[in-house]
Formats: structure tokens, C-alpha cells, sequence
């Protein structure tokens, strides 16, 4: 009960930065749209990359604005160790609720800013001519496995930063874990395309999953292995949050 | 200052399991030497027994602390940074796990009924604790929700809660533009929002001006006064401890050096200086230095800048005498002065070191920008 009180308290908090000042989210948003406009518009009219009936354009939609999520989500992940949020973590330590639940309601939060996130990048591919399935309850669950995977990885990012000394650092080791797995992932060609070791990666790569899902739900509309995704997802998720919980006494003492 | 005898348990408790029913086995010795006494009167708020807290490899951050702190007072912590304070603070706040020892609050001990010690602390960490970039009420509405308040009474106490700390009128500004006193009182204002048994400041006014500085203590005294709460601060200001505590602890390295209201810790040492200023021109020369020297108790005498300054046990008693040396030498005493050791003179006394050098300037430094930056 309390736990469910102080998770919900954070994402209240982020409801009401958001109302404040939603400035990054907007600058956050640059470097999805460049991807998009630039990359996505010129690959497409190339037609380098097989992506069957759909429009190469819209074949990457998905992975990109899943790449701003957990751009999103692990830089959350980082304010959340560094910064004047030391008090603030030593505050809700003395409070009346579970441990877990501090870490875990922060993770949550994040999937709410990365949602906002999304929702900029969405108007500018629609603009750009990309066509995704008009079904709202296919655009909402879709933003529930954005919501989901962002969490899995603000886990990440507690547990990593929990590790570093320095914030530079850490900003490296950001870029170092998101590249790779985005271009591990099926977000910008069929895995089927991948050189065979590659391919084993992104087996077991979470964003590929969780593009497969985003792109059947907004895009392509085949859901066949919508099950299997969000699984994956969760048990992905599930797995950082004991991780990051039990990082995060590190980061405490 | 008594020999404590061993705080009896309080009746109707039932032995702690692990421990044997009628003793309590010390896990650590203490510090050898002169055992501590709380002044005794009622039951502890705070009891605190061979508190030991060592940082791998070989930090002994704290090193046997016993302690009693009983309800509605203000105890203080004095020592400088590095001392321990905020370590045992945070052992009380169960956010850290002593290496041995054990503590407890209102009798719940803080490891093992730490999430009941929660429900009825308040804690005001050294760094800022509060949310920048949302208004002052929308932190206190926060807190109320994590803390579960009632949602029928939780405005209304948001509201007092603000108004107690005199930020009303600042309510709905982004903390971000707060000044440095403003952000306290709006961490103290959280803290209150619970009605905590005790609260636990770790250095409540570090950073701030001296009007800040007065205004967040006048705030916490009434808030006091009303509620009865017991009041636990950290602090390396002997100023702040002097005035605001019922009674003080001196910490240095871990240790708890000296126990005592400030009076009595200054009344413990027999060090007063007495300052003569001498007309202009004159001087003391070697033969009345010696002389000065040569009275009971004096242990120092130094002359600059047309001030002879004399170190004695007690400077009632001394006055006369160096009076009447300096006429005999036919000095034109042109004022005097008595001083009595302030809590400066007691911390070297017992710990050897200066509190004045303790703060480490980048780290006040750091806090301050901290607060003002937001």
C-alpha cells in the first residue's frame, strides 16, 4: 500500500516537472526527428534495405522512437544518482515506505517522460507521410511497451551508475550501452538481414523485442508474436529492478 | 559529572531476541576513560549503546557511541566534518546499518523495527532535499502523499505546514527561485508536516547568512514549543550549538568527547583570558610579562598591538592580581577585559583541534551553491 503511494507520488512528479518546463523534452526530440527526416527519408528512396510492403520510412518509426525512450530513460536514471537528488534519495530512504519501492517508482516515472518523449516524435513522422494503423487501442498499447521497456531501462542505468565515480563518465557509458543495442536490434533492418552472429545478439537484445512489438501494434499490424514481446519485455524489466534495488544500496552508502 | 550506572531496561520490556534476558552484552567496549552522563530525568527518547560503524577497509567511522536523549529537548552534535555526525544520523534515521552496537527510538531498535522508527521520524538531510523544479506546495503535496496523509485533510495541512515556516506567500513559486533560508524552512516545513516524535537536522543552517540562519531556528523553536517534538541537529557552528541546544554532544573522530549542557562544558574548562589594552605608546616589556607569569593560574601571557593577554584558570579570581602588577609596573590600563571560553576553547580542550578549522571550505562551499543554484 505504501509502496503503491510512493510509486504513484513519482510519477506525479514528473506530471508536474512536465507542466513546469518541457524545454528537453523537445531537445531530446532533435535527434529522433533527424533520424527520421534525414536518414529515414533518404534510405527509403534508395530502397537499399528489403523491408517487404512496408515503407522503409515507416519500418524504422518504431525503433526510433523507442532509441529516444531509452535515451530518455537511462539519462533518467543518471539524475537519479547524481545531483542534489542525493537529499532527496536520503529523504524518501527515511520514509514510511519499502526500499524497493523508490527504485522502482523512479523507473516508472521515467516511462512517463519517455511517453511525452514519444508523443513529440509522432506528429513529425505523421508529417513525413508515415502511416500508422489507425486503431487508438494500438497507439496506447503501444505506449505501454514504451512505458515498459523505458523502465527496464532506467533500472540499467541505476545499476550502472551506481558503479561510476563521475558523471562524464557515465555519459560514455550511456552512449556505449544504447548504440549498440540499437543497431543489435531489429529497429533499422529485418533481423533476418543481420549476419548470423548478430543475429544471436539480437535475440537477446530487449529493444528488439520491444520494436517488433511497437512496429506490429503502430505499423504492420501483425501482432503474432505480441505475447512472446511484451514477455520478454517484462521479464527484462523484472530483471533490472532486482538488480537496481540491490545496486542501489551501493549508491546510499 | 556522575558515574553512570547502567541504564536500567524499562519495565514491561521484553528481552530483544538474541539477547539474554536481564544484562545487555555490550557487542563493543567503549572508549576508555571518563563514562558519559545524560542528565537524568525521565525516560530516553534515544537510547544509543556501543555504536560502531566501520567503512571497509578500515574507516572506523564511529567508535563506540553511547547515548540518551530524552523527549523535548534539543541535543546538538558539535564536531567538526569527518567527525561522525552525519554517519550516526543516518544510522538513527535507519538509512545505514551500524557494524555493531545497536540503537533505538522510543524503544523500536533502528535495524530491526526500522520501517515503524520511520513512520514517526522527520529528517532534514545536509544536502537539498526538495524538488527544484515544481512550486514549494507541490513538495510538501508530495510528501503528504508518500507519507499518507488523509486526502481530506492534506491541503489544510500542506497549508499549515507552510504557514508555520512563513512561506505562505512563496507557495506557489518554483523551488528553483527559493533562496538558500527559504529552501530550508521548506525542508523543515516537511518534516513537520508529520508531527514527528523527533527530528534529525543534519547541519540545518550550513551555507546560509546569519539572518537566514536565525529565522530557520526561530521556526524550529516554535514549532518545538508547540509540539513538544525532540530535536537532534548536527552542527559544526559552536555558535548554533551554544544557543539553540538544552544539551550537547562533542564528537570528534567517532568518538563522543564530552557530554554537557553548553554551560557546564564550559564551566569544564578552566581557561578565561583576560585582554588589557594598554595606552598608546606604552609597553610591556619582559620583566612585566614575567611577572604576569608568575601569578597562580596563569598559564599564558602574550602582548601585541598595545594588548597584553593573559591565560588563567579563572579570570575572577586573577583580575586583581594583574591589576595590581600592571600599576606596580606603572602601566596606563586604558580598558580590560574578562573573557570565559567559548565552545571553540572547550572542543580543543577535549579533542585537541580546532572546530574552526574543521569545515572543509569547498564543502560549504558546495552546499551553499547547491542551495542557491537549485
Amino acid at each position: 500500500m505504501n509502496a503503491l503511494r510512493e510509486m504513484m507520488a513519482m510519477i506525479e512528479l514528473e506530471l508536474r516537472r512536465l507542466r513546469h518546463d518541457r524545454t528537453e523534452i523537445y531537445t531530446r526530440a532533435i535527434q529522433p526527428v533527424l533520424w527520421l527526416v534525414v536518414y529515414g527519408t533518404t534510405m527509403s528512396s534508395i530502397r537499399a534495405i528489403p523491408t517487404g510492403k512496408i515503407p522503409y520510412l515507416d519500418f524504422i518509426t518504431p525503433g526510433v522512437l523507442l532509441q529516444s525512450t531509452v535515451f530518455v530513460s537511462v539519462f533518467y536514471g543518471l539524475t537519479i544518482v547524481w545531483e542534489r537528488d542525493t537529499g532527496i534519495l536520503k529523504k524518501l530512504l527515511v520514509a514510511p515506505v519499502p526500499r524497493y519501492s523508490t527504485v522502482i517508482g523512479k523507473t516508472i516515472a521515467s516511462g512517463v517522460r519517455a511517453i511525452f518523449q514519444a508523443l513529440v516524435i509522432v506528429p513529425v513522422a505523421l508529417l513525413l507521410g508515415v502511416k500508422f494503423i489507425p486503431r487508438p487501442l494500438n497507439f496506447l498499447a503501444a505506449l505501454v511497451e514504451l512505458f515498459l521497456i523505458s523502465g527496464g531501462f532506467a533500472a540499467i542505468s541505476i545499476l550502472v551508475a551506481s558503479f561510476m565515480k563521475t558523471r562524464e563518465r557515465f555519459m560514455g557509458i550511456g552512449q556505449a550501452i544504447i548504440m549498440p543495442l540499437f543497431f543489435g536490434s531489429s529497429a533499422l533492418y529485418p533481423v533476418s538481414m543481420m549476419p548470423a552472429l548478430l543475429q544471436r545478439i539480437a535475440v537477446l537484445n530487449p529493444l528488439t523485442y520491444a520494436v517488433d512489438a511497437v512496429r506490429g501494434l503502430m505499423i504492420s499490424g501483425d501482432l503474432s508474436h505480441l505475447a512472446r514481446d511484451t514477455g520478454a519485455i517484462i521479464l527484462f524489466d523484472a530483471v533490472m529492478f532486482v538488480l537496481a534495488s540491490v545496486s542501489f544500496r551501493k549508491i546510499i552508502e | 559529572m556522575e558515574n553512570r550506572t547502567p541504564f536500567p531496561k524499562p519495565p514491561g520490556e521484553s528481552p530483544r531476541a538474541g539477547e539474554p534476558g536481564a544484562g545487555e552484552p555490550r557487542v563493543e567496549k567503549p572508549p576508555a576513560g571518563e563514562p558519559l552522563a545524560a542528565s537524568p530525568s525521565g525516560d530516553s527518547l534515544v537510547e544509543v549503546r556501543g555504536l560502531v560503524k566501520v567503512y571497509p577497509p578500515a574507516t572506523r567511522a564511529l567508535d563506540g557511541i553511547d547515548l540518551d536523549i530524552h523527549a523535548g529537548r534539543i541535543f546538538a552534535f558539535l564536531g567538526p566534518n569527518g567527525a561522525g555526525k552525519t554517519t550516526l544520523m543516518r544510522i538513527l534515521t535507519t538509512q545505514l546499518r551500524p557494524t555493531a552496537g545497536r540503537a533505538s527510538i522510543s524503544g523500536c531498535d533502528v535495524v530491526r523495527r526500522g520501517a515503524e522508527v520511520r513512520t514517526f521520524i522527520g529528517y532534514v538531510p545536509q544536502e537539498m532535499s526538495v524538488w527544484t523544479d515544481i512550486t514549494g506546495y507541490e513538495n510538501l503535496l508530495l510528501y503528504a502523499k508518500i507519507y499518507g496523509l488523509p486526502a481530506a485533510t492534506r491541503n489544510a495541512q500542506v497549508r499549515e505546514a507552510l504557514d508555520s515556516m512563513g512561506l505562505s506567500g512563496f507557495a506557489g513559486t518554483l523551488v528553483k527561485n527559493y533562496s538558500g533560508g527559504m529552501i530550508r524552512r521548506l525542508e523543515v516545513a516537511c518534516t513537520l508536516l508529520v508531527k514527528p516524535k523527533i527530528m534529525f537536522l543534519d547541519e540545518p543552517t550550513i551555507g546560509l547568512d546569519p539572518s537566514a540562519r536565525r529565522a530557520v531556528w526561530e521556526k524550529i523553536l516554535t514549532f518545538k514549543k508547540e509540539f513538544g517534538t525532540t530535536v537532534f541537529f548536527n552542527t559544526h557552528y559552536m555558535d548554533e550549538a551554544d544557543l539553540y541546544s538544552d544539551e550537547i554532544a562533542i564528537i570528534d573522530r567517532g568518538r563522543l568527547v564530552k557530554l554537557g549542557t553548553a554551560e557546564e562544558l564550559k564551566g569544564s574548562i578552566k581557561r578565561d583570558v583576560i585582554r588589557v589594552g594598554l595606552g598608546p605608546g606604552a609597553t610591556a616589556g619582559e620583566k612585566t610579562l614575567a611577572r604576569l607569569r608568575a601569578l597562580p593560574s596563569v598559564t599564558e601571557v602574550s602582548f601585541a598591538d598595545s594588548e597584553i593577554k593573559v591565560a588563567v584558570g579563572d579570570a575572577e579570581l586573577a583580575l586583581l592580581a594583574v591589576i595590581d602588577v600592571l600599576r606596580a609596573e606603572g602601566l596606563p590600563i586604558v580598558r580590560i577585559s574578562a573573557e570565559k571560553p567559548t565552545l571553540d576553547d572547550v572542543f580543543m580542550a577535549y579533542a585537541g583541534s580546532s572546530l574552526q578549522a574543521g569545515p572543509d571550505l569547498r564543502e560549504v562551499r558546495s552546499v551553499r551553491r547547491q542551495i542557491q543554484k537549485g
